[in-house]
């Protein structure tokens, strides 16, 4: 496992750490004084869709989204390239489609000042930054739908 | 004709190899946008809306921590350890290496979550450690691949988090429990198989002459491994924490184990495990989220309903549709993983078991009796194909001896389905 310096990894990897301390500050806080926070649900729930759109732009710049691979890793070059590029396209249209949805629900939300339920703060500190992480997906599925124009595709690392 | 067009667009996406939460987004969003032609934005709004639903829930939380559980423990080197352990119980006889390997695995399902990855960790250790035994690494890869799928079924699961999310009804906790007896009898219809083979065919001679590990010091070095499965399920049902919590104590004592007792984990390891769950975590949460879009489409567009009305047209009553699920559900857990199953079809089954009035607890554990059968059924087994590449061989090498394995296993899905009193009897005894 290499250490690759991109900003999405490391975003998601330091929601999941913070997730971790959360949880385990909620387990220690209530053994020792039988109190909850229960203001941290909103945060945890916040950094674990934050988690799951870093994560899912750097699966896509890997190209490890679960798929059926029987057709995509088999037959002529030819045909292996025509689906990796279709699949980047659909990919990349998909989610600069949620993109724009996303920055729509934002100004809705604006307009209208909606709070949150648990916090009552305003609810687009949240929704704020969605659209630019289904941006990022997007871009990353562009830039491997690009890259694989002409080269043959080798094995890569697949999800689980 | 808008819900013909989703599915067909589904299918297709699908087979090309889109990626499975684009096939359900895209088809998903253009359903709702035909069905919405004069709505403002085509009603899809409500889609990003449903996206974001789908995965902002605190339950939730138990994925991404769970998968972490499995991330650490692969690397804790406990799973050396227990086999080590296990050969001490076992003795060395041919038969004996297989029966350790599906223990261990089964073992590992109660640590963490997903069969890939126990695929991946019992087969590093075992399928060496086999074939210096001398059984064939067709049958050695076909062992390690079904036993790992006991995983999805011996709590916790991540098969079963995602499932009581959707499902109204069926509880974490519940699901846990209900998944312990089935995925024990699971285990055991693998073992029988695996040792009668071995028998049978005289796998495993050179096992024979190997020594036997001291018990009272392997029992030692196991006993930090061994307690992580008491530690998580024993927590739970003593109210100690709930299931996110018990993963993220999990978490906690596996750094702990793995960094200062096994010392197996070093600082700098750290990092590549956390990219790893969190990306692991992210992909699923992806399918779940863009699959919210398409349950959204099926529910608002009506699918189901001719669905479940053609079924109930068959008149197979509630066992024959049962059977009926059961093969379709295999062959498709031949071509995708278990999570992706759940998702893509529960808006299809939830209401055919409202019409049959099964108990969604019970459904929830035989529906992933399928899935995972269909784990390790060649051609297309997720399970096996881990398990295959470690062993250096070809999928084809496991068929002499996988299929008696899937029979068994069937076997034992049947089991559950005559008498669900084998899932059900646990959870009701535990009063959740």
């Amino acid at each position: 496992m290499r250490f690759p310096k991109k900003p999405e990894e490391w975003l998601s990897v330091a929601c999941m750490v913070v997730l971790v301390f959360i949880t385990l500050g909620n387990v220690l806080t209530r053994y020792f004084s039988d109190q909850s926070f229960a203001w941290t649900e909103e945060i945890s729930v916040f950094l674990m869709v934050v988690m799951a759109l870093a994560g899912a732009a750097g699966a896509a710049a890997r190209d490890g989204h679960i798929r059926i691979e029987y057709f995509y890793d088999r037959g002529s070059a030819q045909r292996q390239r025509s689906l990796r590029i279709t699949s980047a396209v659909i990919t990349t249209l998909v989610f600069l489609l949620l993109a724009l949805l996303f920055a729509r629900t934002l100004m809705d939300e604006i307009k209208w000042a909606e709070t949150s339920v648990g916090l009552g703060v305003p609810r687009w500190w949240f929704t704020v930054w969605v659209a630019p992480l289904c941006l990022a997906v997007a871009w990353r599925a562009a830039a491997m739908g690009w890259k694989g124009r002409h080269s043959t595709p080798v094995d890569e690392i697949t999800a689980p | 004709m808008i819900g013909t067009l989703l599915l067909l667009m589904f299918v297709a996406l699908m087979l090309m190899g889109v990626p499975i939460s684009v096939a359900l987004g895209a088809g998903g969003m253009l359903a709702i946008a035909l069905n919405n032609l004069d709505a403002p934005w085509w009603g899809l709004l409500a889609a990003a809306q449903n996206m974001h639903a789908s995965i902002a829930k605190y339950p939730l939380l138990a994925l991404p921590m769970f998968v972490l559980v499995g991330s650490i423990f692969d690397r804790s080197g406990v799973a050396q350890r227990m086999v080590t352990f296990a050969q001490a119980c076992t003795g060395r006889s041919p038969g004996m290496l297989p029966m350790v390997a599906i223990l261990v695995a089964m073992v590992m399902g109660g640590i963490s979550g997903s069969g890939p990855a126990t695929a991946a960790a019992v087969g590093g250790v075992m399928i060496v450690a086999m074939s210096r035994a001398g059984y064939p690494a067709g049958f050695s890869a076909s062992v390690v691949g079904a036993s790992a799928a006991t995983d999805i079924l011996i709590p916790p699961s991540i098969a079963f988090i995602v499932y009581s999310v959707n499902v109204p009804g069926a509880s974490v906790p519940a699901l846990f429990a209900a998944g312990m007896v089935p995925g024990i009898l699971a285990g055991i219809a693998l073992i029988v198989p695996a040792v009668w083979l071995s028998r049978r065919h005289g796998f495993g001679e050179l096992e024979r002459g190997l020594p036997r590990p001291p018990f009272w010091s392997s029992l030692g070095a196991a006993s930090w491994g061994l307690a992580a499965p008491l530690l998580i399920l024993g927590g739970m049902r003593l109210g100690w924490f709930t299931p996110t919590e018990a993963a993220v104590v999990a978490v906690a004592y596996g750094l702990f184990i793995g960094m200062a007792i096994h010392r197996s984990i070093a600082w700098r390891d750290l990092y590549g495990i956390f990219r790893e769950a969190s990306e692991i975590s992210a992909v699923i949460m992806l399918v779940l989220s863009l699959a919210g879009i398409f349950a959204y489409a099926v529910n608002t567009l009506g699918i189901a309903d001719p669905l479940v009305a053609f079924v109930q047209s068959l008149g197979l009553g509630s066992t024959g549709t049962l059977v009926l699920l059961f093969v379709v559900m295999t062959l498709l857990g031949m071509v995708l993983d278990g999570v992706s199953i759940f998702l893509v079809f529960l808006p299809l089954l939830y209401p055919l078991m409202k019409v049959f009035n099964w108990d969604p607890v019970w459904f929830g554990v035989l529906l992933t009796m399928k899935i995972a059968i269909g784990q390790f059924t060649p051609p297309l087994a997720v399970n096996l194909m881990v398990s295959c590449r470690l062993a250096g061989v070809r999928m084809e090498a496991t068929l002499p001896y996988v299929g008696w394995l899937i029979l068994s296993f069937v076997a034992a899905a049947a089991a559950v389905l005559f008498f669900p009193e084998l899932a059900l009897w646990l959870p009701r005894r535990l009063g959740y």
